[in-house]
């Protein structure tokens, strides 16, 4: 089943009186439970094409289809209900939520998702917590973290929802190399054991030989779509 | 509950800043407070010492009157009351009048001679019943001599100490109780002139700025001074006669070359000795019914009265009051439009410093709806607390204040409520009005910082490094 599908999708922007294309028309199906790697040099599209995939952008033409459904017609609420519960974010910077700890922020996008209880609550999110072994760190605040502990309470917050899709944008852009490659074995580990789809951009060589499938992007337009040796 | 969590704690982790605009709120909400009571309190002083020491409930006057009846203003003194007694019969007929007294304003001169040369001292006179104005109304203190007697009942003047000080540094003129004194009135009819007694000096005890210039004359004295004696009436044909001929000149003319008109018999004429008395003050057991009673009187057939309210009777006095407000109004409004700019202001840096947490909240999957809750979930209780500390350190001065009333300089007490401290009447309404003020204005403060912070997209979170 394709998770997300992109149909001949262009996105341009206006600079001034200068047209900036960002994508120029892309197509690319993306399947569920695929470990994918968007890579790229800076400005060749691929957060663009990320922001497409997550719904908090919209294309200029062409079509973006999430589990089937095109979304260019979706109006902000219906958007923002896609994104809460069919698709999550890891962020470069985090973004955890300064004023609410570990697990407070893990647990803010199941409060957004009124349908759940206490109890379901607190067992999803000491779950996410294990998988990404902050059990320790529950009541910390995301300052008196690392930079490799927050990207894993943003990873934890991206799982607790069961999403769809895992949506991260250089996710190891702000860590150091070992940090880094840990937070995407940790993305791969849970790939594999849950079957949650993850598709990351990044520019690390590195980094993207971890994913198994690597759609490299130049100037808006896909020039490669291959696997890795691993995938 | 997520909201208010996320809203406590972003409260606190901006403490500084939130603790100078809550400083603010609670600065703005005390003087609302403080205003609104002290100016609540003020209006009600003024409002008993003009009711109770000048005015009644309302004044009664002549019909004919085309000015307003006022203790407050000297201007000419109004026409006299004719009927008096058919006005007391009526007035005994509608119940819940406490007291009444009568009294009229005029000029007079007091002669006096000094190094043997006459020298005339130009006084305003309040014509009064001693007895039943000493009952209804407390307004002087005498400091030599008494208010007219033990009982109230004798005859002669009363001289305010002010101007009877004036005189003395002015002209070198002293006037002293017990003094034989010869008064001079101006009437119709000439100059008239009346022996009188001086009973007494006195200060006023409200209201000095003006009444420092009043004194007092028994009603006989006055009648007899300003001559007020007259006839019941003239005959029916003689009045239509004069009315007729009152339409155009030549009618007139040949009115005053008929022999035959004027002609009265006086032996059928009634001789009247009226009063004089130009108003009747009258304080009601329950003054919420003056409108009422004041209705009913006005509708009377033939009592040829009008009456005034006592903010009418008081001239500009109870403006004072009302200007008070209105200037505490605006005053309170203006520093509040101040805090509101700051506290909006406030709010949309924080919104700025927030883009990447705002965008970040919508990414996940926050709705609109829910960053303006949150955002006025912070405004609210930041400034409901600030608001109630405001209150409570306002409550807390007024009451201390309570005891012996707030205290002001005597020029502006005496032009406000008539002298002395204002006492404090605390009651819930500037309380509620300034709770409301604050929650409403904080709500209207909320939408701008608001409208900018739900146009954060989650694009702009995953730009925000």
């Amino acid at each position: 089943m394709n998770v997300i599908e992109l149909e001949n999708v262009t996105k341009f922007y206006m600079l001034g009186e200068t047209r900036v294309d960002a994508l120029r028309g892309v197509s690319l199906a993306i399947n569920e439970g695929e470990f994918l790697a968007i890579a790229g040099p800076s400005g060749s599209g691929k957060s663009t094409m990320l922001n497409m995939f997550g719904c908090i952008d919209q294309p200029s033409g062409g079509t973006v289809k999430i589990a089937g459904t095109p979304t260019d017609h979706m109006n902000d609420k219906e958007l923002t209900r896609y994104r809460r519960t069919k698709i999550s974010f890891i962020f470069q910077s985090f973004n955890l939520i300064p004023v609410l700890n570990v697990y407070e922020n893990i647990e803010f996008p199941l409060l957004l998702q009124k349908h759940l209880t206490k109890k379901e609550r607190d067992e999803r999110v000491m779950k996410a917590i294990e998988e990404v072994g902050l059990s320790d760190r529950i009541k910390n605040k995301s300052t008196e973290l690392s930079g490799g502990q927050r990207q894993r309470v943003a990873i934890a917050r991206a799982l607790v929802t069961k999403p769809l899709i895992v949506l991260a944008d250089e996710p190891t852009a702000n860590l150091d190399s070992a940090t880094g490659t840990k937070i995407i074995e940790l993305m791969k580990t849970i790939n594999a054991t849950d079957g949650t789809t993850f598709v990351f951009s990044t520019h690390d060589a590195h980094i993207m030989n971890e994913a198994r499938r690597i759609v490299h992007i130049q100037d808006g337009l896909i020039t490669d779509d291959g696997k890795t040796a691993e995938g | 509950m997520l909201t208010l969590t996320l809203a406590l704690r972003t409260l606190l982790k901006r403490k500084a800043r939130m603790v100078l605009i809550g400083i603010l709120v609670a600065f703005g909400t005390f003087l609302l407070v403080f205003g609104g009571v002290f100016s609540a309190s003020a209006k009600e002083a003024s409002r008993n010492a003009i009711i109770e020491n000048f005015t009644g409930d309302f004044i009664l006057y002549s019909k004919k009157s085309k000015e307003l009846p006022s203790p407050f203003a000297f201007n000419t003194p109004l026409p006299v009351i004719r009927n008096t007694e058919r006005i007391e019969e009526e007035l005994s007929k509608i119940g819940g009048i406490k007291t009444r007294t009568w009294y009229a304003q005029n000029y007079g001169l007091i002669e006096v001679e000094k190094d043997g040369e006459k020298t005339d001292l130009p006084f305003i006179f309040y014509a009064i019943q001693p007895d039943s104005y000493k009952d209804m109304f407390d307004n002087a203190a005498i400091k030599e001599g008494s208010f007219f007697g033990s009982g109230a009942t004798e005859r002669g003047i009363l001289i305010s100490a002010y101007q009877n000080a004036q005189y003395k540094e002015n002209s070198g003129i002293e006037l002293k109780t017990g003094q034989s004194v010869r008064l001079l009135g101006v009437t119709e009819g000439g100059a008239n002139t009346v022996s009188s007694t001086m009973l007494g000096i006195f200060e006023p005890i409200h209201y000095s700025s003006v009444f420092n210039y009043i004194n007092f004359m028994d009603a006989e004295t006055y009648t007899e001074l300003y001559n007020y004696t007259g006839v019941e009436s003239l005959p029916d044909d003689f009045n239509a006669a004069l009315a007729a001929a009152t339409a155009d000149e030549d009618s007139l003319f040949a009115l005053a070359g008929d022999d035959d008109f004027g002609k009265i018999d006086v032996d059928s004429l009634t001789s009247q000795r009226l009063s004089g008395y130009t108003m009747l003050a009258v304080r009601l057991d329950d003054s919420s019914k003056a409108d009422e009673i004041r209705k009913q009187l006005e509708s009377i057939p033939d009592l040829d009265i009008k009456t005034a309210s006592w903010e009418e009777a008081s001239g500009f006095y109870a403006q004072i009051s009302l200007g008070l407000q209105a200037f505490i109004f605006f005053a309170t409004t203006l520093i509040f439009l101040i805090v509101i700019m700051i506290f909006m202001n406030t709010l949309i840096i924080n919104v700025v410093e927030r883009t990447g947490e705002i965008g970040t909240m919508r990414a996940i999957g926050a709705e609109k709806s829910f960053i303006r809750n949150m955002f006025l979930a912070e405004t609210l209780i930041l400034n409901t607390c600030a608001s109630l500390i405001g209150m409570a350190a306002a409550a807390i001065l007024l009451a201390a204040g309570s005891a012996n009333g707030i205290p002001l300089p005597d020029i502006v007490s005496q032009f406000l409520i008539g002298g002395g401290p204002v006492p404090v009447t605390i009651t819930p309404a500037p309380f509620i009005i300034a709770f409301a003020a604050v929650i409403a204005v904080s709500v209207l403060a909320t939408v701008y910082p608001v409208s900018v912070a739900t146009t954060i997209t989650p694009l702009k979170a995953m730009n925000d490094r």
